[in-house]
């Protein structure tokens, strides 16, 4: 979904004019479209998920590739080599729920000069040594390792599920203007299999993840002020995609949407009606201040889901201030009430506004 | 714009500096696939020179891969020595200013013997005596502190307005620098005004509390002041002549001419020495002449009056002496540095028509001339009378130094640089270009021991240039040190990306100014260059030494106010403890005229004596400045040019400024009422 979406810090306020906008149903080709779209402005890949090792700790693991178009134009002959029409950057972050800690490292480099870039035929991405590729029998395998947080992450995803198109066949209308809109496809419940450490500590691991890609040029209403997206796997096979828009006056704009994927893949597009998100608890940043819902009571009647969303580790605050200019809570939960599972939450402009961001 | 930053250090570079992404900047700067820095930065922990192993075999051999701190060393080098030179030279006028304070303070016990007599005979004790003098010192070193801390602001804003002024003459747009005071340095200010008062109070405060109430009270002179044994002088100015000579002789300390200072400072001590012994020798023998000479009574008893309060007069005329050598020795080692740079430039910028990038007037010289510009002289006038100077930076050992190339056969033909063995130019650049040699600066013979004949092995960008030295040549544009060779030897290990400037010897009849509206015509704008005149370049020259001097210049006005200060102090305390002698004087018949004439004549003689004390040690301290401290500082020999005629206006405006500051002190030994001034001290 729209997880993300945070602008690129080094890229200033960009107009869409020369990019492609989002108005209708796209026309799909697989796997071209699982590659980047440099036609259009933002782009991204999003891997969570949940890992349990064999003593049975349970870790949480984000790995995130954001593309930022900054010239829709095509090359001129005798520029730099360094001119780069686009920008990538990375989040990598693991948390381990038995202790509380979530680690976080980022980077963002230009798409110039070998030093980053992702191909327009399939999911293959670079940004230096972190990687995130498909290969020809449909696993994603991902790998990335920090130095300085002493993380490394070495994954194989097995989709258990097919691809989702959210919305009208792909289509997510995000702001009541025309153009204002994604291209948004999930695999919602992905096998996991690798290693994982955190601080310097490496275990074999295994679980389930969750898949977004998300591209378009100009994604939010202009009075969206962040968002509080879900992604549940429920323990009873199906899998609940749920995103709500926040106004700058706290309320939910017409645009939130969700999707209900039931066991065999079959969907159900849920609109602004269908649910209700209720935060019950709250918790406050001791670095930032930022103050973020911590509990949710989530409510779908016609799928009869009437559960509690609670964070797993609640100190997930991610500071990207270095590479995508934001700060964000994103973090693995678990549900409880009519029908059990677990997940992963994200929580978006409680730091600072979005608004006007992209 | 993305944004703004606010640079702590260096902030007058990065006050103009903008930041652009580096596929612009190669693009705006034609320089597409190229770099012309990578800096890295090590994790914590990472050993530096493993790194660098690294990086040296990754990078094309001919890239330099170095720590950053040998960079900055090199540049910090001359700013080091710059810096090093004006705390000395502030240190000496600290100097200055404790003696008149001493002075000060001595004429405010001398003021007050009565008063502090009193005080003692009352019971107050020579503590209370000597708390309140202190505190007296104190606030005048406090007040003074205060004082100069808000002078140096107003300096400064003053000095950076000068410089600004010229470089925003040229460079539009050039943003303010902002002076800064941190709080440490006027609190240091505060303290060293403090410091130095209160070492200043020792000697008038010893002489108050020594002096017994009983003696205070009658006014009569102070009975333990003895005659100062002039044999003891002699030794003690020995002593610290021999010291002066022998640290002028030591090596500079870490690059810094320390022990020359030091020796300077010993030449101000053997001036303070002999002060006091020759006015006692003027007291006798000066006044014989006049014995017998009606007209001759006021300078008699003038000289019966310094050596009566000798002390304070020799504090009087020490102060005098050391302003006066102070300005001295500041004069003489500007003027010869200015004489010498002079006749070097007379003697070396021979060429009708220099070329070189545009450049604002800050002296630093940045970018290259653009290939072109050379095709387009020659072609215009002719390969024999262009000598494009390319440099680049090559390494002795690790140092860096700057290793040039220019035409020597058309210096050979033209000639005028002066070298350090006398030979001609003409042979000089004929032999190095027959025998592949290099002609090297004399700082860089002066850093690296370096003889005319010695063999010199170079680091270039392509590997080792091993050259036979044929002579070194006087040089006073470059500290780091430099090596020139033919231009097309250079051209071998160095692309050719532009020569650094274009020097144009044009034939016998051919008008510069005109050959260079011709050269700017054919260039048609087209690369930002500036053609300067021969006269146009050689009055830069004198205008940015003027301006490098100028601060030094300004120490001088101080030194000769100093001067001044000083006697009016010592006169009026002279007054204060002549008070009775000169009321006798009334008494017995003495017009005011005569009584006014003895304290001006006092003047005098303290104005000559300091004077001429002052002249003679500050031609010793200039010496020690143009022999040993420039030579360490910067590696430059200058030659020995006192400026005579000012030398000599110097010390007679001191003499007369002496005269002048005595008739206050004069004034009111006249207005003197005689009776009541017997009565007091009766």
């Amino acid at each position: 979904m729209l997880r993300a979406l945070r602008l690129l810090a080094i890229a200033p306020l960009l107009a869409t004019a020369g990019w492609e906008t989002v108005v209708a149903p796209p026309a799909l080709h697989f796997p071209r479209d699982h590659g980047a779209h440099p036609a259009f402005r933002i782009e991204w890949w999003y891997v969570t998920g949940r890992l349990t090792e064999p003593g049975g700790r349970w870790y949480g693991f984000q790995l995130t590739f954001f593309r930022q178009g900054l010239d829709p134009g095509p090359s001129v002959p005798g520029e730099s080599t360094l001119r780069a029409r686009q920008v990538l950057a990375a989040h990598l972050a693991v948390g381990d729920v038995s202790s509380g800690r979530t680690r976080l490292a980022e980077r963002v480099r230009r798409v110039a000069g070998g030093l980053a870039g992702a191909s327009t035929g399939d999911l293959d991405l670079f940004l230096e040594n972190w990687t995130m590729r498909r290969t020809p029998e449909g696993t994603i395998v991902i790998a990335a390792s920090d130095r300085g947080t002493a993380t490394d992450l070495r994954l194989e995803l097995t989709p258990a599920k097919p691809l989702v198109l959210h919305g009208e066949g792909g289509l997510s209308p995000k702001g009541p203007a025309p153009g204002t809109a994604s291209v948004y496809l999930s695999w919602t419940r992905l096998d996991v299999r690798g290693t994982l450490a955190i601080d310097g500590r490496a275990v074999q691991a295994q679980g389930h993840a969750w898949f977004d890609h998300e591209w378009g040029t100009s994604q939010l209403g202009f009075d969206v002020a962040g968002w509080d997206w879900f992604g549940l796997r429920l323990a009873d096979g199906r899998d609940v995609m749920l995103y709500r828009l926040r106004r700058e006056d706290g309320s939910a704009a017409s645009e939130s949407a969700g999707t209900l994927v039931e066991p065999d893949g079959s969907l159900r597009h849920l609109t602004a009606a269908d649910f209700k998100l209720e935060a019950k608890t709250w918790w406050t940043s001791p670095r930032t201040g930022a103050r973020y819902p911590a509990t949710f009571h989530v409510t779908v009647p016609l799928a009869g889901l009437d559960a509690e969303v609670r964070p797993l580790i609640p100190d997930s605050e991610l500071d990207a201030r270095g590479s995508t200019g934001t700060v964000y809570w994103e973090g693995p939960v678990a549900v409880a009430g009519s029908a059990p599972g677990e997940g992963y939450a994200e929580l978006t402009g409680y730091a600072a506004s979005m608004a006007g961001r992209f | 714009m993305a944004g703004t930053f606010f640079p702590q250090r260096f902030a007058s570079v990065w006050d103009r500096v903008l930041i652009v992404d580096v596929a612009l900047a190669q693009e705006l700067f034609g320089k597409v696939g190229r770099l012309d820095r990578i800096e890295l930065v090590p994790r914590p922990g990472v050993d530096e020179a493993r790194l660098a192993a690294a990086a040296r075999l990754l990078v094309p051999p001919d890239v330099t891969v170095e720590p950053p701190q040998a960079r900055a060393a090199t540049a910090s080098r001359m700013v080091r020595a710059l810096q090093f030179n004006l705390t000395a030279l502030s240190g000496v006028s600290l100097f200055v200013g404790a003696v008149l304070v001493a002075t000060t303070l001595a004429t405010s016990v001398v003021q007050r013997r009565g008063v502090l007599a009193l005080a003692r005979s009352l019971g107050a004790s020579r503590g209370q005596i000597a708390r309140s003098l202190l505190a007296e010192a104190v606030a005048i070193g406090a007040l003074g502190g205060a004082l100069g801390v808000a002078g140096g602001v107003l300096g400064a804003r003053a000095a950076l307005a000068s410089v600004r002024s010229t470089v925003a003459a040229v460079v539009r747009g050039v943003p303010a620098t902002e002076i800064q005071l941190p709080l440490w340095l006027a609190a240091g200010g505060l303290l060293v005004g403090v410091g130095v008062s209160f070492l200043a109070a020792i000697l008038p405060l010893a002489e108050a509390v020594r002096t017994p109430p009983v003696q205070g009270l009658v006014g009569e002179r102070p009975a333990f002041l003895r005659r100062p044994s002039r044999r003891r002088a002699a030794a003690v100015a020995s002593a610290f002549a021999v010291l002066a000579v022998a640290l002028a002789r030591a090596p500079a300390w870490d690059d810094l001419p320390v022990a020359a200072l030091l020796a300077s400072m010993a030449l101000l001590g053997v001036l303070l020495t002999i002060v006091s012994p020759v006015l006692d020798a003027l007291a006798r023998h000066a006044a014989a002449p006049f014995a017998r000479a009606a007209e001759g009574t006021q300078i008699r008893l003038a000289i019966a009056a310094l050596a009566a309060g000798r002390r304070r007069a020799s504090w009087g005329a020490g102060a005098v002496g050391v302003a006066v050598a102070l300005a001295v020795a500041i004069g003489t080692m500007v003027h010869s540095f200015r004489a010498t740079v002079i006749d070097w430039t007379n003697q070396g910028m021979r060429a009708d028509v220099w070329i070189r990038p545009l450049a604002a007037t800050t002296g630093v010289q940045v970018g290259r001339l653009d290939p072109e510009v050379v095709q387009v002289a020659e072609r215009l006038f002719g390969k024999d009378v262009i000598d494009p100077f390319h440099t680049a930076t090559a390494y002795v050992g690790t140092q860096p130094i700057t290793l040039a190339g220019g035409e020597f056969a058309v210096v050979a033909r033209r000639g005028g640089v002066t070298f350090r063995d006398g030979r001609d130019s003409r042979t000089v650049f004929a032999a190095a270009l027959e025998h592949r040699a290099a002609v090297v600066g004399e700082p860089f013979a002066t850093r690296f021991g370096v003889r005319e004949g010695d063999t010199i092995t170079l680091h270039a960008a392509d590997g080792t240039l091993t050259r036979k030295v044929e002579a070194v040549f006087y040089d006073y544009s470059n500290q780091q040190g430099m090596v020139v060779i033919d231009r097309h030897d250079f051209l071998r290990h160095y692309p050719d990306d532009g020569p650094r400037e274009l020097a144009l010897f044009l034939p016998a009849g051919v008008d510069p100014a005109a050959a260079r509206d011709r050269l700017l015509a054919a260039l048609g704008g087209r690369f930002l260059v500036e053609a300067l005149l021969n006269r146009e370049l050689r009055a830069e020259v004198v205008a940015i030494f003027d301006r490098t001097f100028a601060i030094t210049r300004a120490l001088q006005a101080v030194a000769a106010a100093v001067a001044v200060l000083a006697v009016l102090t010592v006169l009026f305390a002279l007054l204060g403890e002549r008070r009775r002698d000169l009321a006798l004087l009334r008494a017995l018949g003495g017009t005011r005229l005569q009584v006014g004439g003895v304290v001006a004549a006092q003047a005098a003689l303290l104005g000559v004596t300091g004077a001429c004390g002052g002249l003679a040690v500050g031609l010793a301290i200039g010496f020690v400045l143009v022999k040993v401290v420039n030579v360490q500082s910067f590696g430059w020999t200058l030659r020995f040019l006192p400026p005579w005629p000012s030398l000599a206006v110097t010390a007679a405006l001191v003499t007369v400024a002496c005269l002048l500051a005595g008739l206050a002190p004069a004034l009111a030994a006249a207005r003197m009422h005689p009776a009541e001034a017997l009565r007091e001290e009766g």
